[in-house]
């Protein structure tokens, strides 16, 4: 008799292997689509000369401007945003046990908008900088301080003798949206005409602000993000026995717990203050990975890297084009792949009376 | 040994635990009855080190049980609880191989060990299946064999495994094979600890028993000792009367009928 331990390692590797090959694809697609189409042999060269290689081949110098100031950027933005936003879905609801949370629908995100907002338009009234290093430092920071702050709200008030009530941890987070939504409202009623155009971009999220200068300080945040919560995925399985049981089996559950929290505010605020709230890749991509493959969070964890910015990158490319040369907010887009799937989860949970 | 001494946990204003010493040693079944609300599943829970007694001291091997780490304490102890939901559609030999979650042993050797505990505990028929959708026996085989997983190593050190209440929605088939398990594996110099809610089961199988009523231990000793008339009726409040089984070669109880009326403060003379 032989355990098929080996069996699942290898095909969790082709798991992976596929999703890395599915997401270089989409890269390239993505950099070749836009205003200006650039082909992909292009794109190939110039990444090649970008790397040192290549160097005296001629391409098209429009092409080579927009890929280096706005696609590069934007893309690499793109990927760590939908990879932080995965990850941190799958290991928030690992730890709560349930495939309903969210770093959105738990208020995270929003908490993380509000905040920034608050800089944003109030930061004058406070003497901060409104632009240059500080500033760009400064805004993750916020965002990363409203995310925790919500987070650890959320945590506290629906945890109900001994472990977290999802009901009541769904309705907190319904609350803790319309609170950060309030806030946000009321800072662009004070905003002026020029902040005034910005409330769409932090209630539906918009990958177009992307520079150099952000990603050199926001880059490593989502990247330690990502890795430090992709760590936490044999605790994780442990976890999906109850908290008393990982105890027992020797996991320490208040460490593991402030790591994922701590972490995913961290990745998911920084996201937030770079381009606003997008929605529903936390959800959707762990789902999707679980019903696909399997629970083990060893592959659960880096496939929602994975798939949280494949699921991005294309949703940018659908934003970016419907409308071309205009571009729709990207939540509109995850939304709408999103919200229909929230429903179809919340029904087929109810089918099983688990809510 | 795995020993509590003096052990007493307060909850807002009530005593649950008053003054509790238990020892349990290794190779040997100790069980713990007592009626409902006696602070038996507290008592576990303070063992397990879940929760900090307020005084009082539990010690394992000799070692107080603060200083482990939660690593450390999962390769000395084990815990079965009465039962297990599981979230997500891990398979049975994926739960099973979460009792090796604090082992650095290399993979062949988890390998070994379960094929071991799952071949004893008869769920390598279902190692594929997911756990969700198996029957309540099964799901506590699994889980028995997840705990045995945890404490299977040949160590010099002795370990223990801590079973709450484990047959309480099983059928009487089921529950003879969890407890005969558990029994079993005391050969392998793996102390076992139960809290168990059939006094004649308590009796087939524990060496040493305890008998917990309002927080207090009120009797103890070798099992046979202390099955008697009145350990018994003084901790459950009922009239019983003891016989003995020749087949089990042991005694058994049978309570008697008129103690059905509920009196809560019935004193026995």
């Amino acid at each position: 008799m032989q355990i098929a331990l080996p069996i699942t390692a290898s095909r969790n590797t082709a798991v992976i292997g596929g999703l890395g090959i599915l997401l270089l694809v989409a890269v390239v697609c993505s950099l070749t689509i836009g205003a200006v189409s650039i082909p992909a042999k292009d794109v190939a060269v110039i990444l090649l000369k970008k790397l040192g290689l290549f160097s005296s081949v001629e391409v098209n110098s429009t092409h080579e401007v927009v890929l280096n100031a706005i696609r590069f950027p934007r893309i690499i933005m793109t990927l760590l945003i939908g990879a932080t936003l995965g990850v941190s879905g799958a290991a928030l609801q690992g730890l709560f046990r349930n495939p309903l949370v969210e770093p959105g629908l738990i208020g995270v995100s929003g908490g993380a908008a509000a905040a920034v907002v608050v800089v944003v338009v109030f930061g004058s009234v406070m003497a901060l900088p409104s632009s240059g290093w500080v500033y760009n430092a400064l805004v993750p920071l916020f965002a990363f301080a409203g995310g925790i702050i919500t987070t650890f709200l959320v945590l506290k008030l629906s945890y109900q003798a001994g472990k977290t009530n999802i009901a009541v941890l769904v309705l907190i987070g319904v609350a803790m949206q319309a609170l950060t939504g309030a806030v946000i409202g009321l800072a662009i009623f004070y905003a002026d005409e020029n902040q005034l155009r910005t409330y769409t971009f932090w209630t539906l999220g918009d990958l177009g602000g992307a520079t150099w200068e952000k990603l050199f300080i926001t880059a490593p945040l989502m990247v330690a993000s990502v890795v430090v919560q992709l760590l936490q995925s044999r605790s994780l399985n442990a976890m999906a026995l109850g908290e008393a049981e990982a105890f027992h089996v020797g996991v320490d559950i208040e460490r593991t717990k402030r790591t994922i929290v701590f972490f995913s505010a961290l990745g998911v605020g920084v996201g937030v203050s770079m381009a606003g709230v997008i929605g529903f890749i936390g959800l959707v991509v762990p789902h999707l990975v679980r019903v696909l493959f399997e629970p083990d969070h060893r592959l659960v964890l880096p496939a929602s890297v994975l798939g949280g910015a494949l699921l991005l990158i294309l949703a940018d490319v659908i934003a970016r084009t419907v409308v071309s040369p205009a571009e729709l907010p990207i939540g509109v887009v995850t939304a709408l792949i999103g919200a229909p799937f929230f429903i179809a989860l919340l029904l087929n949970a109810k089918r099983k009376q688990e809510i | 040994m795995y020993q509590a001494l003096s052990i007493s946990l307060r909850v807002r204003d009530r005593l649950i635990l008053n003054n509790v010493d238990i020892t349990i040693r290794p190779g040997k079944f100790t069980a713990v009855v007592g009626p409902n609300g006696a602070g038996k599943s507290s008592l576990l829970k303070v063992l397990a080190h879940e929760q900090r007694a307020d005084d009082g001291e539990v010690s394992i091997n000799g070692k107080e049980i603060s200083t482990y780490t939660s690593g450390e304490l999962s390769l000395v102890r084990a815990v079965l609880p009465q039962s297990t939901t599981v979230q997500f559609a891990f398979s049975v030999m994926q739960i099973v191989m979460l009792g090796r979650h604090a082992h650095r042993t290399l993979r062949s050797e988890n390998e070994r060990i379960l094929k071991e505990v799952m071949a004893l505990t008869g769920v390598e028929a279902f190692r594929d299946r997911n756990y969700m959708t198996l029957s309540g026996g099964e799901k506590q085989r699994v889980q028995l064999a997840r705990v045995l997983a945890q404490v299977w190593d040949e160590t010099v050190y002795p370990r223990y495994i801590l079973l709450d209440e484990p047959t309480s929605s099983l059928d009487i088939a089921q529950q003879q094979q969890i407890f005969g398990l558990a029994r079993q594996v005391c050969e392998r110099n793996i102390g076992v600890m139960a809290i168990v809610h059939d006094l004649n089961q308590a009796v087939q199988f524990a060496d040493h028993l305890y008998f917990l009523k309002d927080g207090k231990i009120v009797a103890s000793g070798g099992a046979r000792e202390v099955f008697t008339k009145p350990n018994i009726e003084e901790t459950f409040c009922c009239r019983v009367n003891v016989y003995h089984d020749p087949c089990n070669n042991c005694p058994y109880i049978i309570p008697e009928r008129e103690t059905f009326v509920y009196t809560p403060k019935l004193k026995i003379n």
